[in-house]
């Protein structure tokens, strides 16, 4: 039992305690700084207009990176384009590749499993957003809504989407959130730290100087939130993932989750689709399997499907957009999935 | 003095009704608060953004936690 608690804590001590200054303090400041900078209703007024199936699909996958973070905004965001008069597709990729891919998530994969599981899983999200977005546009095509909205807006004048002063702020958060971890691969965490301070000490110096408190403040407001929202969850999720690496039996997840099969795909992604994850909790998770023998492309097929699906996830999704919509929707992610998860493990990743 | 509460029961929208209803006591208007769930309802009235605050048919906040502060200048500004 005593060896079970110290397993979460010291899961805690890897995952978190090494993590909060140099990537996760940057990173929660730059989606709260993505969220009070950028204009995401001038993006969505992009997305709810009627334009060619390609345009429409790479706008939705490109513009969920920048409109929401977790799986808890998602569903309104895209249930209100849906009603609004998007097509079903770019609704159904937004639910997607927001929770599947997204700033904080990216950069904590990044950091945890090193930028190739990263990358792999921004490729890997957008090819499935694609694929998610024409099976739902096919299969739910004749169903014609009426869209609901009132007010025809379209045609007035949209404003800018980010300022130029505000993406060069964004940039140099960024620089602050890539340049210590990839710059400074080993030696001790002191140096990442100083070269983290002193990143942020130049963006803070801009920001004061380019713009009014009132702008910073709802910067600092919004990445509160997300601390607010996503911390406490991340560290009961993190001493569980401890937890649970310590009860399983490294035999077991060698057998079924080892190598690149179809089998073992599979599996990874039905955990991932079934149980829930807090935002972030499945980089850790992937990363214990990991060293218990987890293969790669089932842990890209876990990272995926984690944080988005789950099954209180499935009620919330059928009970806005219909039974039937969300059955067909599980179920494409669920094959699409375990598909891309022995893709990646066997032609991608493949020593 | 009609106030909807769009939003689908996240912290966020909750935090949103709650100062709601503290610019509401700070300023003496007896408003009635409610709280739309129904994304159909956000399509309605054009909101793509929840947590948002809607004053008897117009849209004050979207996409935002707005603060007591600014609930009580906005509603001054819509009750004058």
């Amino acid at each position: 039992m005593r060896d079970v608690v110290v397993a979460g804590f010291l899961a805690l001590k890897d995952y978190v305690a090494t993590h909060v200054l140099t990537c996760l303090v940057p990173a929660f400041l730059l989606a709260g700084g993505i969220v009070s900078f950028i204009n995401r209703e001038v993006i969505l007024e992009y997305l709810g207009e009627k334009r060619s199936k390609l345009s429409s699909f790479s706008l939705a996958s490109i513009a969920s990176f920048f409109v929401a973070a977790c799986s808890c905004t998602v569903i309104p965001v895209a249930s209100g384009l849906y009603f609004g008069g998007a097509t079903v597709g770019v609704a159904f990729i937004i639910l997607w590749v927001a929770p599947a891919t997204n700033v904080l998530a990216l950069t904590y994969t990044g950091s945890l499993l090193g930028a190739s599981m990263a990358f792999a899983r921004v490729v890997a999200a957008i090819i499935m957003a694609f694929l998610v977005g024409s099976i739902m546009s096919l299969a739910f095509q004749r169903e014609h809504t009426v869209p609901v909205s009132s007010e025809g807006g379209s045609s007035q004048p949209k404003g800018a989407i980010l300022e130029r002063r505000s993406a060069f702020l964004l940039f140099l958060v960024l620089l602050s959130l890539l340049l210590p971890n990839y710059l400074i691969r080993s030696g001790p965490y002191l140096h990442k730290v100083i070269l983290w301070a002193a990143l942020t000490a130049i963006f803070a110096t801009y920001a004061k100087l380019a713009f009014p408190p009132k702008a910073i403040q709802e910067w600092l407001r919004e990445t509160f939130w997300f601390v607010r929202l996503i911390f406490p969850l991340l560290l009961l999720g993190v001493f569980v993932v401890g937890v649970i690496g310590k009860l399983l039996p490294e035999t077991w997840i060698r057998t079924w989750l080892g190598g690149n099969s179809i089998r073992s795909s599979f599996l990874a992604t039905l955990i991932g689709a079934v149980s829930y994850f807090a935002t972030l909790t499945e980089a850790p998770f992937v990363s214990t399997l990991m060293k218990l023998g987890m293969g790669k492309g089932p842990a890209l097929a876990l990272l995926l499907t984690g944080p988005g699906l789950s099954l209180p996830n499935w009620l919330a999704i059928a009970r806005v957009f219909g039974g039937k919509k969300a059955f067909v929707y599980v179920a494409t992610i669920v094959l699409l999935g375990t598909v891309v998860g022995w893709f990646f493990g066997n032609f991608i990743f493949a020593p | 003095m009609n106030i909807a509460v769009f939003g689908m029961g996240c912290p966020k929208c909750k935090a949103t009704e709650h100062n709601v209803r503290e610019a509401c006591r700070a300023l003496g208007i007896d408003a009635e608060v409610t709280h739309v769930a129904d994304p159909r309802e956000f399509a309605k009235m054009g909101v793509r953004m929840t947590p948002a605050v809607v004053v008897d048919g117009t849209v004050l906040f979207s996409g935002k936690v707005p603060t007591v502060e600014e609930l009580k200048e906005a509603l001054q500004k819509l009750r004058s």
